[in-house]
């Protein structure tokens, strides 16, 4: 290796000496304007064939220094038609005619851009407009509904990663998409650090033919973010934008007040043969409604200034933004995300043929967050704790703030305690960018060496301090009058994390025409691709005063032998070699063809294993380019199709490691002994499996698509069908438990299937001068079926104590399905449960369960598929109005068919209930509705067993985003040489129709954890109002 | 110029390949991951190997509460009915295949299994002076484990040569018990051929734990082959004629200060020491997650003892069972309420078990403080009594008894032996022979061992079963059924009637 960076390096140096040459050059000036002989500012002239060039300034002139031999410039600009100027001797004059429709766009694709008229494959796209207007706090907010293809399932927790999906669930082993931002490779996770109003695009590559050159990267799709950059020739422009807005919870969960809680407490007791808990309701009320004292109405404010311009050799983009977002589960103090970003992004041409960019964005990121989506969660804590217990503590004599409950002793916490009991922080310091070198030597071609890195440093704490929940409860480590328990410490820990991830890339891509009608387009490299990671963390007992304020390993006196002081570390690194290369042709814009293949290599697999081949190959006919097509209908129409492969490895290097140690938390291999009283006996034993047959997860993807664009380009539809074929799945099978207990191998286990359609119908009306109408709807579908699984299934989905599992994995299935017993109704009386298959402890009053292999008995069997918690389709609605100053943007996301599974039940005798029991069987005829059966402390018919009982609609429609805008544009402003100025006012969330009849039906997480709602962070309404100007 | 560049390039890409291949191999060892290679190397090795053979046995921690709550001996209670739900259902005689309960001990005990086989598998790489004790140990916790699931589940898959890797899984049937007993017996006679009568750390298996242990599993086997009790008196005989003895004071056995002591055969070892476990695997650490469970729930005050769960509580049917000067009732049986009568310097207040609440609790194991660290649930200190003396005195009565030729002066002989410890004089012993005998032995197994888990394996294995036991279904119950997980993947046949 090190040889061959001694290679290059050379070879570089090399490439410097070449380009210090002098060539001569002579001036051009010229003026750009639009078809009304408006001025068009900001419009690229280049060089044609090189990247050599400028751009207009507010008048729309320009000037440039081009080589003698130059002949004609390029022109462009956004939304207008490339144009090609013959360099004459005269000011040059060049007009512009708007674009007809968005079909003379670059988009960016791996390794290069390409012009959408000339992409035979299938991207969605995201523009800095939308961005930039919708101001998400995580970019993958502003793909939601807006990006066909893609799925987001958005958390409310704030800064959290959601679930991505592009095309379906592929690959068990994870579904988050590569994300490369410039060029370099990143994971969703950064995506929290990128601010809005870096970004100029996000591209989602979704088929093979664009994700493959990114091999056993692509597996799951790719998102390409492009930042802004400067432009040449430009003078400075700034641009503000800020913005400050309320969150606040959106629903309410129905649970009971005081005098219901008593009265179901009441008859619950003496069903099971107690006595009155309660004995007198009418002391009780309304009682502590819970989630009124955790729901915090919360700021959240974001600013941002950039600058970005350039001279004739320099451009540059910088800018400087802050965002701070407070949770509303506990108000700021206990949930918040902060974020302070900085960004130059500078590209310097060296010389007429070598350009240097280097990119470099750093940002710091502060957070603290609370226990939510667990049953011991501060939501599950609100939804299951006492409604009787007031909210603070009036005995003086008793430690805490916050007031007891007697009736509460184990596992559920009075939320406020809880969450006053919360301390943790932390912060997060990155720096990201890439170096990047060109070098042009001939027309046409580039030779590129980009070093795109980023380096992750995370420093946090937490603090455990001493509780007290009340007298009973066997959670409490303070006794009543706040002197610790015997054997109870508070506890501080500490961790301190670094990665550093770099992508080295080295590729040439050049293009040539012949004939005038044969168009290639070629690109070749190679990358080398490290991950690394390491941290150390430590913990100790007894931070003095119980206080977060001396919560830190230095001021913590602990000295207990090994549990006093506790410490840690990690370290891992994942490294990849590829090859790649891409061949583009068309024939005179007509009949498009495009190869693209790659070599991977990873080290996570065995020698036998370590490369893999991916080919992808697409096939395209712009039908309205052809002669003989000639429609005044239809202004556009474009027929596609791609074949190809791509990967996945996500999966750690299999070996069989050896544990000697004597108790291995998590994972319950300990191998340590202890005879009498000796000190403990390390032991030694097989930790982990190996899988030597351990290989690639192949995906082989099939897209067929078309664009069309019909009434003067106004109206335009792309309409995609896939197909994706996953063999040789990655996963942890489960194997016959005779095996032990080790680790389980990742194994190459089955195949998956999914199909769907993607839609994007794009509509653009000026109606009379001023107004202006821009709607779009987005459709998305996307059906995943497990075809096979060598090994049997795979459960997850834990919830509940005592812990049960609600997800599979398993063949004839869409993936992580929910699983469980069907109900049938209440038995009405004892002839009903005699006549129904056995079922054991049943009474009258209790669920009937479906015997679904009618083999007369009610057993584990009979449990079977009770729902699906993904959806069957989304969709996006955006709406954009323009008259004249104002402006006018909603924006819709719909989800349908998505189930979700209710888990934030404790059920418990004394645990808070929800107001459905209030309609319970009382007798028969009362009710047959299974979700409501008697109630009693004793549940011999185990009715909160996993069933449908717990499963909902969580199908959705959401008005995301509501925004009234005004642009003011007066004389005034010239003077102060503010240029723009827009004011607005804006509601995220504004409203949700659901008939799931918790918080909100968006619940991300892992493909196992989707859709079970352990009393998940709900997302917040957000009323702001912000202001962007630009001068 | 510009020619020679491009030929650089090209020739820079194609070096890349070869040497690059390297940036890519992996090697666990720069992860500091220590593997199956460098293992096996030392005899030092083999000994931690060994060590870890004997972990599981903490973590069937489950199985001596189980054999009460699915007996008469004791109720499963707990906070409601859905808490230790497979506890509840054990005790209700609802039992499903799915089970946590059930699905731990399986796992674990072939864990144990896998893990004495691996020391099988590994057996000639090196030579060293103690690797016959080395084996005999692995071969006693394989038999051990071989034993807890054939009572659990009757015929069990059956592997001996070698660690089970991926590509075995799905593999094994069922292997019948007849064979697995043979497997039992064969492990344990070549365990007893080489074990020491003493060792110097208490727990390591002894050759007295074997034979004792074989003892008992040939009495398993008796009531299908008399032949065995025949077996079964003689091998125990060679432990009563070893060093055991009755603890004069029957209550001090299950004080932390009488582990390990002259009654002791065999005893699973739990310690309070570091490391400390925490909730991420509760039971597969080095404490007693069983006594936890059977605490007073909420106690408080002055006396020794520490709050609990309020599981596996002795019934009263229990209790009653016990003479009035039987000084082994109050050691076995803690009724909370006479006792905080009793003690009212304690000031104690507790909270009534909130579910099948007997006012009983399992005073051998029940939680005491100053006997947990850490996370106190799982960290208690108290050793699992799996074999004592007495046991072995009952056993060698019983097979003494019911052999071909009883011997009958024997069996009276021992089993008087356990009952005048118990009431302090000769006025209780039996003089029964015959059929009146051997019910008098059994009626004192479930005295003298009742809460330590032998009560529903000992009345399964004399038939009795039905008959003590109310909802217990013969031709069903005599086994527990195998971890649906098993039967789903595996493929499994389930036992009768689940």
């Amino acid at each position: 290796m090190k040889k061959v960076l001694r290679r290059v390096l050379l070879l570089w140096v090399g490439l410097l000496l070449a380009v210090f040459g002098f060539s001569q050059t002579k001036p051009v000036t010229g003026r750009v304007t639009d078809d009304k002989g408006n001025p068009v500012p900001n419009a690229s002239v280049l060089v044609k064939g090189s990247t050599q060039g400028t751009s207009t300034d507010e008048n729309g002139n320009f000037t440039l220094e081009v080589p003698a031999s130059a002949t004609t410039l390029t022109v462009s600009s956004l939304n207008f038609t490339e144009q090609e100027v013959r360099i004459t001797g005269s000011i040059l004059s060049v007009t512009l005619m708007p674009k007809s429709g968005q079909m003379d766009e670059v988009v960016v694709v791996g390794y290069g851009t390409q012009k959408v008229t000339k992409i035979s494959g299938a991207i969605a796209t995201v523009k800095e407009k939308e961005i930039e207007k919708l101001r998400p706090v995580r970019a993958e907010d502003a793909i939601q509904g807006r990006a066909s293809g893609v799925t987001v399932i958005s958390p409310g927790t704030p800064g959290a990663k959601p679930t991505v999906l592009i095309r379906g669930i592929p690959s068990y082993t994870g579904t988050d998409p590569v994300v490369i931002v410039d060029g370099s490779i990143q994971t969703l996770d950064d995506l929290n650090s990128i601010p809005p109003a870096d970004i100029e695009s996000i591209n989602v590559l979704k088929d093979a033919a664009t994700t493959s050159i990114y091999g056993v990267k692509g597996g799951n799709g790719v998102i390409l973010v492009t930042t802004k950059s400067g432009r040449r020739n430009q003078k400075t422009e700034f641009a503000y934008n800020g913005n400050y807005g309320i969150q606040e919870v959106f629903s309410k969960i129905g649970v009971l007040n005081a005098t219901e809680y008593g009265a179901i407490v009441n008859e619950g007791s003496v069903a099971s043969g107690g006595d009155l808990i309660f004995p007198d309701l009418s002391v009780l009320g309304k009682g502590t409604d819970w989630q009124d004292q955790i729901f915090k109405r919360a700021p959240i404010q974001s600013h941002a200034l950039t600058a970005r311009g350039g001279s004739e050799k320099l451009t540059y983009f910088l800018s400087g933004s802050f965002l701070n977002q407070d949770g509303i589960v506990g108000g700021g103090d206990k949930s918040f995300f902060r974020r302070i970003n900085a960004t130059s992004n500078i590209t310097y041409n060296l010389s007429s043929k070598l350009k240097f960019t280097a990119n470099t964005s750093f940002v710091n990121i502060r957070g603290s967050g609370v226990p939510e989506n667990s049953i011991n969660g501060v939501i599950s804590n609100a939804l299951n704790f006492d409604p009787t217990t007031p909210i603070f503590n009036t005995n003086p004599n008793v430690y805490g703030r916050y007031a007891t409950s007697p009736n509460i002793l184990s596992e559920i916490f009075n939320p406020l305690t809880q969450l006053a009991d919360t301390y943790n922080k932390s912060n997060t310091n990155k720096l990201y960018g890439k170096l990047e070198l060109t070098y042009s030597p001939i027309k046409n071609l580039n030779l590129t060496s980009r070093y795109g890195y980023t380096y992750t440093n995370v420093v946090g704490k937490n603090f455990f301090p001493l509780a007290f929940y009340g007298a009973g409860h066997i959670n409490s480590t303070l006794n009543a009058d706040g002197t610790p328990r015997p054997g109870a410490h508070n506890s501080v820990s500490e961790y301190k994390n670094t990665y550093y991830n770099y992508t080295w890339e080295n590729f040439a891509s050049y293009n040539w025409q012949l004939n005038d009608v044969h168009n290639f387009d070629a690109v070749v490299g190679m990358s080398v691709a490290k991950i690394t990671g390491n941290g150390l963390d430590a913990s100790r007992q007894d931070v003095p005063f119980n206080s977060w304020e001396f919560a830190d390993i230095s001021a913590a006196t602990g000295q207990a032998v090994n549990n006093g002081l506790g410490a840690g570390s990690f370290q891992y690194e994942r490294r990849n070699l590829s090859y790649f290369g891409r061949l583009n042709y068309d024939y005179d814009n007509k009949y498009l063809v495009s190869f693209t293949a790659r070599r991977d290599g990873s080290y996570a697999f065995g020698p036998d294993n370590k490369f893999a081949n991916f080919y992808a190959g697409s096939l395209g006919w712009v039908v309205s380019n052809e002669a003989f097509f000639n429609s005044n209908l239809i202004n556009h129409l474009k027929i596609r199709g791609s074949y190809g492969v791509t990967g996945n490895e996500n999966v750690s290097p299999q070996f069989q490691r050896i544990s000697n140690v004597v108790y291995s938390y998590g994972l319950g291999q300990n191998a340590g002994y202890t005879f009498g009283e000796n000190a403990t006996s390390i032991g030694a034993t097989i930790a982990s499996f190996r899988n030597d047959a351990l290989g690639w997860e192949k995906q082989v993807q099939q897209n067929y698509g078309f664009d069309i664009a019909i009434l003067n380009n106004k109206l335009s539809l792309s309409a995609d069908y896939y197909q994706k074929n996953i063999s040789g799945l990655l996963f942890n099978p489960t194997l016959s438990l005779y095996l032990g207990t080790a680790a389980l191998p990742t194994a190459n286990i089955g195949t998956t299937r999914t199909n769907g359609i993607d839609l994007n119908l794009n509509y653009n009306e000026t109606i009379g001068k001023n107004f202006k109408i821009n709607t779009y709807v987005n459709f998305t579908t996307a059906k995943n079926e497990v075809t096979e699984t060598n090994n049997g299934l795979i459960a997850g989905g834990n919830y509940g104590i005592p812990g049960q599992q609600v997800t599979r994995f398993e063949k004839g299935f869409t993936p992580g399905y929910f699983f469980g017993y069907k109900t049938n109704g209440l038995f009405q009386n004892q002839a009903e449960v005699d006549a129904h298959s056995a079922q054991p402890g049943a009474q009258p009053g209790d669920i009937r369960f479906m015997d679904m292999n009618k083999d007369g008995q009610i057993n584990a069997d009979d449990r079977t598929q009770i729902g699906d918690p993904f959806p069957d389709f989304t969709m996006g609605w955006g709406l954009n109005l323009e008259y004249k100053g104002f402006d006018f943007t909603t924006f819709v996301y719909a989800s349908v068919g998505n189930d979700i599974y209710r888990a934030y039940e404790r059920n418990l005798a004394m645990t808070n209930k929800f107001r459905g029991v209030l309609g319970r069987w009382t007798g028969e005829g009362s009710t047959n509705d299974a979700r409501y059966p008697r109630y009693s402390f004793v549940d011999g018919n185990n009715n909160t067993r996993a069933s449908d009982r717990y499963v909902e609609d969580g199908s959705f429609i959401k008005i995301k985003d509501l925004q009234l805008g005004y642009t003011i544009n007066s004389n005034w402003m010239k003077r102060i040489k503010v240029n723009r100025i827009r004011v607005y006012a804006q509601i995220k969330n504004a409203l949700t129709f659901t008939k799931y009849s918790g918080y909100d039906p968006e619940i991300s997480g892992g493909i196992f954890d989707t859709g079970i709602d352990r009393g998940v962070y709900p997302q917040a309404r957000t009323w702001s109002a912000g202001i962007d100007v630009k001068f | 110029m510009k020619n020679r560049l491009y030929i650089a390039v090209g020739l820079a890409l194609m070096a890349a390949t070869p040497s690059c291949s390297k940036f890519i191999d992996y090697s666990p060892r720069e992860d500091y991951q220590i593997t199956a290679d460098d293992y096996f190397k030392t005899a030092d090795d083999y000994q931690k190997m060994l060590v870890g053979v004997y972990s599981p046995l903490q973590w069937l921690w489950a199985v001596p509460v189980i054999g009460d709550v699915a007996s008469d001996n004791s109720v499963s209670g707990g906070e409601n009915a859905t808490d230790v739900l497979g506890l509840q259902q054990m005790d209700d005689y609802t039992t499903i295949p799915v089970n946590s309960y059930l699905t731990e001990i399986w796992r674990t005990c072939y864990e144990g299994i896998n893990r004495a086989n691996y020391l099988e598998e590994n057996k000639n790489k090196l030579e060293f002076a103690a690797k016959d004790q080395v084996y005999a140990q692995a071969y006693f916790l394989r038999a051990y484990y071989y034993f807890e699931l054939v009572r659990f589940f009757g015929d069990v898959p059956l592997f001996t040569e070698r660690r089970l890797g991926v590509g075995d899984s799905k593999s094994l049937g069922r292997t019948p018990k007849a064979e697995v007993y043979a497997q039992i017996e064969t492990d344990l006679r070549t365990a007893i051929a080489t074990l020491p009568t003493t060792v110097n750390e208490p727990g390591r298996a002894t050759k007295y734990a074997a034979q004792a242990l074989l003892g008992k599993v040939l009495l398993y086997q008796g009531s299908t082959n008399p032949a065995k009790f025949d077996e079964a008196a003689t091998v125990l005989e060679e432990v009563i004629n070893g060093p055991f003895s009755l603890l004069p004071n029957f209550g001090n056995i299950f004080l932390a200060s009488g582990e390990n002591g002259p009654e002791s055969v065999f005893e699973i070892q739990y310690s309070n020491n570091n490391p400390f476990y925490d909730w991420s695997n509760p039971g597969r650490g080095q404490g007693n997650f069983a006594v936890q469970h059977h605490g007073v729930r909420n106690l408080t005050g002055g006396s020794p003892y520490a709050q609990g769960w309020s599981v596996n509580l002795p019934t009263q049917e229990l209790a009653n069972a016990f003479d009035t000067d039987d000084t082994r009732k109050n050691v076995t049986i803690l009724d909370i309420e006479a006792y905080s009568a009793a003690n009212p310097q304690f000031n104690i207040t507790y909270l009534v078990a909130p579910y099948k609440n007997t006012g009983l609790y399992n005073h051998k194991y029940h939680p005491r403080k100053g006997e947990t660290s850490g996370q106190i649930e799982l960290n208690y200190l108290n050793n699992n009594r799996v074999i004592r003396f007495a046991d072995v005195l009952l056993m060698a009565a019983e097979a003494n008894n019911r052999k071909a030729s009883p011997n009958t002066a024997k069996a009276q002989d021992y089993l008087n032996r356990v009952r005048q410890r118990a009431f302090g004089d000769n006025d209780h012993n039996i003089t029964a022979t015959g059929a009146a005998l051997t019910e008098a032995i059994w009626n004192e197994r479930r005295l003298e061992l009742a809460m330590e888990g032998d009560r529903f394996f000992d009345l399964v294995r004399t038939g009795r079963a039905a008959q003590e036991i109310t909802g217990f279904v013969t031709g069903k119950h005599e086994v527990f059924p195998i971890p649906q997980e098993e039967v789903d993947v595996s493929e499994l046949p389930q036992n009768p009637g689940y």
